[in-house]
């Protein structure tokens, strides 16, 4: 039951995650993205990681994506309209690949940053359905502040990227 | 026109909150005042010797009605809502109305009719509820129109008062 | 099989219970604004009026449904039902009583209790945000994006202030299970509004914010939007959306009423049978619930720069001191056992 359950949840939390980059609308990725959330939430509830789970639903669902939404509409999108659509365009073009790249090379420095810092084994897991919150706490900000740290400055990194990647676009839209 | 003069706020008023627990505690008085509204069709609304409501047709004493259907409402009716058809009769007054229709659809109730009338034979009468399900059922006939003289009292000693003071100056000049 | 029967009976139990409050407040608003202005109120449908939500609950099934044209048919289908779907959710891990003992059983008075009820809560509640955004975005209308435009920003906001505040009561007691926070507070002396006053009060003005109700309901504002985010909902659909927002206000309330004043524990009574319990916390609830109804007939509606202000210049760096007053509090004090 579990199993099916899960293999049902990574599919969606997939199929999400593809919505999003090929949804033409920016309104229809955040919704895929939100879909993905969830699944991913569900699998951490099947895992017995009921602290992760509420805390992706509050932090990605209730906040990071409300501000995406937000965001998206402040900009103009008028033209896209309202209607759901896929599009294959976003994997074509130069850019896009570079992008990808940038992306998955900054995602495996990161792996090998979190691992290499991770001083021996992973941490034991509680038991199925108990919440090791103190342990969690204690980890986070104790033995594990420095990938901790290293996670973040991996996203600052991402978040620079992107700025620049969309400045130039912009740029070039101008012209 | 005076001049606003602005007041500074006190640290309460900037605070806000002591200002809208003042705001509560009045609106939570309110709360157990007396309603003021009118629960209408239990309570009707009161009706005095001015209240001009929909034209009815005096009945007199010895059972006719006082029309005399000389038309003068007829022409008089600014929404066109009255129709009179006349007929011959045996008493002294030779004629009287075979049909006599007002269309409540289109009666502005103005009191038009009741001005024009010679006879006194149509009156403002108090009654104000006006409701059906069809537009036929408000073409308000004869029958329907007539009044006995008693319940119109009120309204006809209204007018009458009222166009004394037209009798006194015309009796003047 | 038995464990399962009780837990439908619950889920029934408190579902119909939440929706029957939500209705019976649409008539409250409508009876306290009436008595605040010197009105009667709605009293034609029953005694006093008290089968008017049933008359408008059956109007609205038969009302048209129009869906505008140009809209994202599948969003603006589903938006109702995510608003209103959060709000019932988070009843679940409210305690709305001890533990009753029928038939041997001893059965705990609410839906679930997990460890992390009061993080469950806060996530359902930053959920609540969708069916507001995404109705407004899917109804292809000016009017509609602006309201989902506002509700989003300001239930980002005083989401942040709403946390924090709930944060400062968990760190006082030490828990995140709500029943661990009402036990922690059985005697009046024991309630956290006497420990955390700020808190309250912020945790009140954040309810308001946090369920776009008056005095901050710009996302519905009349004046400048129509209607708001449901300006082009018609039907069932309309009535979804303020029964979500009701029932928003009664799952609120409950929690106010849980975190600050005990729960259904009752004052001076702390043997009192567990009906007396449930009977206590919807008093309490039932003053907050009265709260909101009488702030909207009292107060003018703000500015939305005002609302940003506050919530971000007032309300945020307020509840952030007082986080760290009560957490310097609590380890000095537990440092020293």
């Amino acid at each position: 039951m579990a199993e099916i359950l899960f293999y049902v949840l990574s599919a969606v939390a997939l199929l999400g995650a593809l919505g999003v980059i090929l949804a033409r609308s920016p309104m229809g990725s955040v919704l895929s993205l939100l879909g993905s959330f969830f699944a991913l939430a569900v699998i951490y509830l099947l895992a017995g990681f009921q602290f992760l789970a509420a805390a992706q639903i509050l932090v990605y669902a209730g906040a990071v994506l409300v501000l995406f939404l937000f965001v998206i509409m402040l900009l103009n999108l008028g033209q896209l309209g309202t209607r759901f659509q896929l599009s294959l365009a976003p994997l074509a073009g130069p850019r896009a690949r570079l992008a990808v790249t940038v992306a998955v090379a900054l995602g495996l420095v990161g792996l090998i940053v979190a691992q290499g810092a991770a001083f021996g084994a992973p941490p034991p897991v509680g038991d199925a359905g108990l919440d090791p919150l103190p342990e969690l706490a204690l980890g986070l900000f104790g033995r594990y502040s420095l990938p901790f740290q290293a996670i973040s400055l991996l996203l600052l990194a991402t978040m620079v990227a992107v700025v620049v990647l969309a400045k130039r676009q912009r740029k070039e839209d101008g012209r | 026109m005076g001049i606003v003069q602005r007041k500074d706020l006190s640290l309460a008023e900037r605070l806000y909150l002591p200002e809208v627990v003042r705001g509560l505690s009045i609106t939570f008085r309110k709360m157990f005042e007396k309603p003021m509204t009118r629960q209408y069709p239990e309570e009707p609304l009161p009706k005095t010797e001015v209240t001009r409501g929909q034209p009815r047709l005096v009945v007199k004493d010895d059972g006719n009605v006082a029309c005399v259907s000389c038309g003068m409402c007829e022409a008089a009716c600014p929404a066109y809502a009255i129709t009179i058809d006349g007929g011959e009769t045996e008493r002294p007054i030779e004629r009287e109305p075979v049909r006599f229709e007002i269309d409540m659809l289109r009666c502005i109730l103005c009191g038009f009719c009741e001005e024009a009338c010679p006879k006194d034979a149509i009156f403002m009468s108090d009654e104000l509820e006006l409701a059906d399900s069809s537009r036929g059922a408000l073409v308000y006939d004869l029958e329907m129109l007539k009044r006995p003289k008693a319940a119109l009292q009120k309204r006809i000693d209204y007018v009458y008062r009222l166009n004394q003071r037209w009798r006194k100056s015309s009796s003047t000049s | 099989m038995e464990a399962l029967l009780i837990a439908v009976a619950k889920v029934v139990v408190i579902f119909a219970g939440m929706v029957t409050i939500a209705g019976l407040m649409s008539l409250a608003e409508r009876k306290v604004s009436a008595w605040m202005q010197y009105r009667h109120g709605p009293n034609r449908v029953g005694p006093f009026g008290i089968l008017q939500p049933l008359a408008d609950g059956l109007k609205f099934i038969f009302k048209e449904e129009l869906v505008p044209e140009g809209a994202n048919r599948l969003m603006f289908r589903l938006a109702p039902a995510l608003a209103a779907m959060p709000a019932m959710l988070t009843m679940a891990v409210i305690p709305v009583g001890g533990t009753v003992v029928i038939a041997g059983r001893e059965i705990p008075l609410s839906m679930t209790d997990i460890d992390i009820g009061v993080l469950f809560l806060l996530s359902m509640s930053g959920l609540s945000v969708y069916g507001v955004i995404l109705g407004g975005w899917a109804s292809n209308s000016k009017y509609s994006l602006l309201g989902g435009l506002r509700a989003s920003a300001q239930m980002i906001s005083y989401e942040l202030t709403l946390i924090l505040t709930i944060l400062a009561v968990v760190l006082l007691s030490g828990s995140l299970d709500l029943r661990a926070i009402v036990a922690a507070q059985q005697h009046v002396g024991q309630w956290n509004i006497w420990y955390q006053p700020l808190a309250f009060v912020l945790f009140t003005i954040t309810m308001f914010a946090e369920t776009n109700r008056h005095p901050f309901d710009f996302a519905e504002c009349e004046p400048e939007l129509v209607g708001g985010f449901h300006t082009e909902y018609s039907s069932m659909r309309f009535a979804l959306y303020f029964l979500g927002e009701y029932c928003a206000m009664t799952v609120l309330s409950c929690l106010a009423a849980t975190l600050f004043l005990g729960g259904p524990s009752v004052p001076f009574w702390p043997a009192a049978p567990w009906y007396v319990g449930v009977l206590s916390l919807l008093a309490k609830a039932g003053f907050f619930l009265y709260l909101f109804l009488w702030v909207r007939w009292t107060l003018p509606r703000l500015r939305f720069d005002q609302l940003m202000r506050l919530g971000w210049k007032v309300f945020l760096p307020l509840a952030l001191l007082n986080l760290l007053a009560t957490g310097a509090v609590v380890a000095f004090t537990h440092g020293a056992q």
